[in-house]
This record gives structure tokens, C-alpha cells and sequence, in this order.
């Protein structure tokens, strides 16, 4: 595994919202994670949360299972929750699994925390 | 000339990056491009997920074979010392899974080898190398 390839996750806020930063690979063994830190985030009372997935490497369906119950449980609280990606293979599997038209991704930070 | 492969892992989360990884290597030698490659180490991830319960101490028998320009892999779902067999009413499909997998392999499926969930897939190489 590259360095590059190593998963981590923080929280940080910027311009009122709250913003998850994931880099590597999310997958089976790593989403758990991503999961206890996004509802974590959700429980609190940031309006909108920005989920910055522009250094994540890999994502599978574990993973988009996990986004798909941060953005229920936003919803539930009156939140707003985007998504920034721009990496192809990333796009992709999004794409092919038809939750382009579910999720709202952005391709920067500065655009997701815009609208 | 045929590449068989053959990987056994235990069925735990942590080291299915272990047959992402395996993928990739086979994928090279078929010629696959950068993008088949991907897609390729991503449905084999699926195959192995969809195998892969908590609290599992079984393993999972993976072979690889690279024919020419195609590859196919099959997962295998062995039970541990617990005994622990799998769910005797069939597989829990996962509707992102099969969508993931229906979009980047050719063809995919699971069967039932007596008490054993295997899951498989094919992928032919499309793209002509320059």
C-alpha cells in the first residue's frame, strides 16, 4: 500500500459549516470509521457539513453506504450535506451506481461550502 | 500463456485490500489500461465484501486466471473453527454492489457450492493497447 493509500479522517469548521476531510482508501475495513465520525458530526449543529473526498484514493459500496446514511440522517436534522469530488475513477463510482443524482458534489471545497 | 493465482486470506475486513492489490498485478499482465485496471480491483473489492460478515473467522479462497485478455476471479467463502456456515437462505445481495458489478465486468455471479458462497466475475479487456 502507498503512503498516499493510508486512510485517515478530520473534522475541522470553515466558513460556518463543518467540514470532513477523508484521504485513502475507504473500503469494508475503513467506513466504520468514516461512519462514527460523520454521525458525530451530524449529531451536532452544523447547517450544512462538506464531506472533502478529494484525496480519498478508493471508494467501494461500504463506502457509499456510509455517505448514503450520513445524508439521510442530515436530512432528518434540516442539514445540508455535500460532497466535493473531482478525481475520475472517483466520479465514477458514483456515476455507476446512479447516486450522481442523489448526492450534490462539487468539485472544490470553496464551491461545496457555496452551494 | 495462463497465469493461475490462487490467494487465501481470512475473511476479515482489513486484508481485502490484500485481493484488491492481487487484482491489480493480473490485471497488468492482461494489458488492461489504467481506467480496466481500476475497474477491475473495485469488482473484485465487491466480490470479497459481499463474502465477508462481522465476527467472521473463516477465510476467503480466491483464484485468479488471466487468459490472453481475459481475467476471471472467483471468491470462496470458507467457514473457520467456529463452523459458522453462511446464511442457508441465500446470499444478501446489496443493491450497490450488484450495480458496481453489472457496470464493470462483463459477467458476475454467486452460487451456492454446498454450503460454500462463491462469488465470481469475468472481464474482458476492451480497450486496444497502442
Amino acid at each position: 500500500m502507498q503512503v498516499e493509500d493510508r486512510f485517515s479522517v478530520s473534522v475541522g469548521p470553515d466558513e460556518g459549516c463543518t467540514v470532513v476531510s477523508v484521504a485513502g482508501e475507504v473500503d469494508v475495513a475503513t467506513a466504520p470509521e468514516l461512519r462514527n465520525r460523520l454521525l458525530e458530526v451530524i449529531s451536532g449543529d452544523s447547517p450544512l457539513l462538506v464531506v472533502d473526498l478529494l484525496d480519498v484514493t478508493f471508494i467501494d459500496s461500504t463506502a457509499l453506504a456510509v455517505l448514503i446514511e450520513a445524508l439521510k440522517q442530515s436530512d432528518a436534522k434540516g442539514a445540508v450535506m455535500r460532497i466535493v469530488a473531482s478525481e475520475p475513477r472517483i466520479l465514477k463510482v458514483f456515476s455507476i451506481t446512479g447516486l450522481t443524482e442523489i448526492f450534490a458534489i462539487r468539485s472544490s471545497r470553496q464551491e461545496a461550502i457555496a452551494g | 500463456m495462463i497465469d493461475v493465482v490462487d490467494l487465501t486470506i481470512p475473511a476479515s475486513a482489513d486484508l481485502v485490500a490484500l485481493a484488491r492489490h492481487t487484482a491489480s498485478t493480473i490485471a497488468a499482465r492482461a494489458n488492461f489500461d489504467v481506467e480496466e485496471v481500476e475497474d477491475l480491483r473495485l469488482a473484485v473489492d465487491e466480490l470479497c465484501v459481499s463474502l465477508v460478515h462481522d465476527n467472521d473467522d473463516g477465510s476467503l479462497a480466491l483464484r485468479f486466471v488471466r487468459d490472453d485478455d481475459t481475467v476471471e476471479v472467483s471468491c470462496t467463502h470458507l467457514a473457520g473453527p467456529s463452523g459458522q456456515l453462511d446464511d442457508p437462505e441465500g446470499f444478501a445481495t446489496d443493491d450497490l454492489s450488484q450495480r458496481i458489478l453489472d457496470a464493470l465486468v462483463d459477467e458476475h455471479g454467486q452460487e451456492d457450492e454446498g454450503g460454500r458462497r462463491r462469488a465470481w466475475l469475468r472481464k474482458r479487456r476492451v480497450r486496444q493497447q497502442a
